[in-house]
């Protein structure tokens, strides 16, 4: 019941989402519309867990929504969609935990332009739907010692580096290291058995 | 090992944003110089760090978001259907013909004119584009100084009232309010252990009238346990307020407390 809000609304007839991103560069609002239904509530999610404040989670999904809207022209329609929006919506949120300063020089960076981020999907991919790799992922860094867990959720919703969270956990640097990347091979083995 | 085998090691942690300086100017010098191999485990890194997404509880945005973002987007659609040129046929009159006809040939003769005009149409429409986008930044930038002003005025302004939340379990650490009667309610703490999976912490303002608990905002503490948050606009004054009170609540706040305070202080 838990996973069914990483399962897209909506029956099998909507359009995938390439399709829809290739209507939206037509300006079709009806397919901005479907691809917000289709993953407001996973971007919402992720930038709720990495802000903890409901309305400014709000302010930066519309951000990244309304981003996607006015330059839906520049996102590579050959690269896997939903990692790529979740790689958006994340950067925009750890942006806007950091310092002022920062958070404005990156923000003029970015502005009304969407960044290249280069994502491809593996192979096994195409073998494993959204709402089946939702349950291998959870399952896997559920089953981890708590530590490590701690060690990769510090990283990937607080933003923090490999020597931050040495010193938040009190844990030897080479530890939180092999922690996280060990961590993350364990997980692309699971979906890989999953597939 | 190999140097490029330690490289391609880091590819996780870069796709993650989790590398210290040094290493991360490392590894982009050598994906400057042109490795394939190491571009590639980046790209697929970038997936499987994306997959983490999914381990964030379930919420769910609000209606208001929705209906805001489709309000801009049909807009900013309707402005951009309109500043394109009508086309297709209706019945025309033949005695029109005349006048469409000279118009045709106008149109030809002025053919560089007019496209050099589509072309500015096009730069102004871009150009207020990005200016609007700006605008809205501006705008958020400025909301976000006014708070963080707003929430240091009521810490330090003596109109401000201190108000101490006792926690019920001595375990629990004390958490201090500063409630200000027109700029607002600050609640800050340290060493605040994180709410249960799907939970979160929201505050309450106790109704001296009525004794009813009001809603008010829910936040979370962060890895450290600190957590600072404010009430622009309190639902009750502070006159009228007889206490505070923060309980453990499902993620997105709940309209009555479903759980037992665990913090309380007392207003007036």
């Amino acid at each position: 019941m838990f996973l069914a809000v990483f399962s897209p609304k909506g029956n099998d007839a909507v359009p995938p989402d390439a399709a829809l991103m290739h209507r939206l560069l037509r300006r079709d609002v009806s397919a901005f519309e479907q691809l917000y239904e289709r993953h407001s509530r996973i971007v919402y999610s992720l930038v709720l867990r990495i802000l903890r404040h409901g309305s400014t989670a709000e302010e930066v999904v519309q951000d990244v929504f309304l981003q996607l809207w006015r330059s839906s022209a520049r996102y590579d329609l050959s690269r896997p969609f939903i990692p790529w929006l979740l790689t958006l919506a994340r950067n925009r949120a750890l942006d806007q935990l950091r310092l002022k300063g920062e958070r404005q020089r990156r923000r003029e960076e970015q502005t009304e332009q969407l960044p290249q981020i280069a994502v491809a999907a593996p192979e096994y991919e195409k073998a494993l739907d959204e709402k089946r790799r939702a349950e291998r992922v959870r399952a896997l860094i559920g089953s981890l010692p708590p530590p490590q867990k701690k060690a990769i959720e510090l990283a990937y919703f607080e933003g923090l580096s490999h020597s931050e969270i040495a010193a938040s956990l009190q844990e030897p640097l080479g530890t939180v290291k092999s922690w996280i990347r060990n961590g993350l091979i364990r997980l692309k083995e699971s979906l890989q058995a999953a597939s | 090992m190999n140097t490029h085998d330690q490289f391609r090691e880091l590819t996780e942690a870069y796709a993650m944003g989790s590398l210290d300086a040094g290493e991360r100017a490392a590894l982009e010098a050598h994906l400057a110089a042109g490795c394939t191999e190491c571009e590639k485990a980046l790209e697929e890194a970038r997936w499987l760090v994306s997959q983490l997404a999914y381990l964030a509880p379930n919420a769910e945005p609000s209606d208001m978001l929705k209906g805001r973002l489709l309000q801009t987007v049909r807009a900013e659609a309707a402005g951009n259907s309109a500043a394109v040129p009508a086309t297709g046929g209706t019945a025309v009159p033949w005695w029109l013909w005349a006048g469409v006809a000279a118009l045709l040939l106008f149109s030809v003769y002025s053919a560089w004119s007019e496209r050099q005009l589509r072309g500015t149409v096009a730069n102004l429409q871009q150009q207020a584009d990005a200016q609007r986008a700006e605008r809205q930044q501006l705008e958020q930038q400025l909301r976000a100084a006014k708070l963080q002003t707003q929430e240091a005025m009521i810490w330090m302004d003596p109109k401000s009232k201190k108000i101490m939340l006792q926690p019920k379990d001595p375990n629990l650490p004390q958490l201090e309010a500063m409630w200000h009667p027109e700029l607002g309610l600050c609640v800050r703490g340290w060493k605040v252990p994180s709410p249960g999976e799907k939970r979160m912490l929201q505050l309450w303002l106790i109704s001296k009238k009525s004794g009813k608990p009001m809603p008010s905002m829910t936040f979370w503490p962060d890895a450290n346990g600190t957590f600072s948050a404010m009430v622009e606009n309190p639902p009750d004054t502070m006159s009228d307020t007889q206490a505070l009170a923060i309980t453990e609540e499902p993620i997105g706040g709940s309209p009555q407390p479903t759980s037992a305070p665990m913090w309380v202080g007392g207003v007036s």
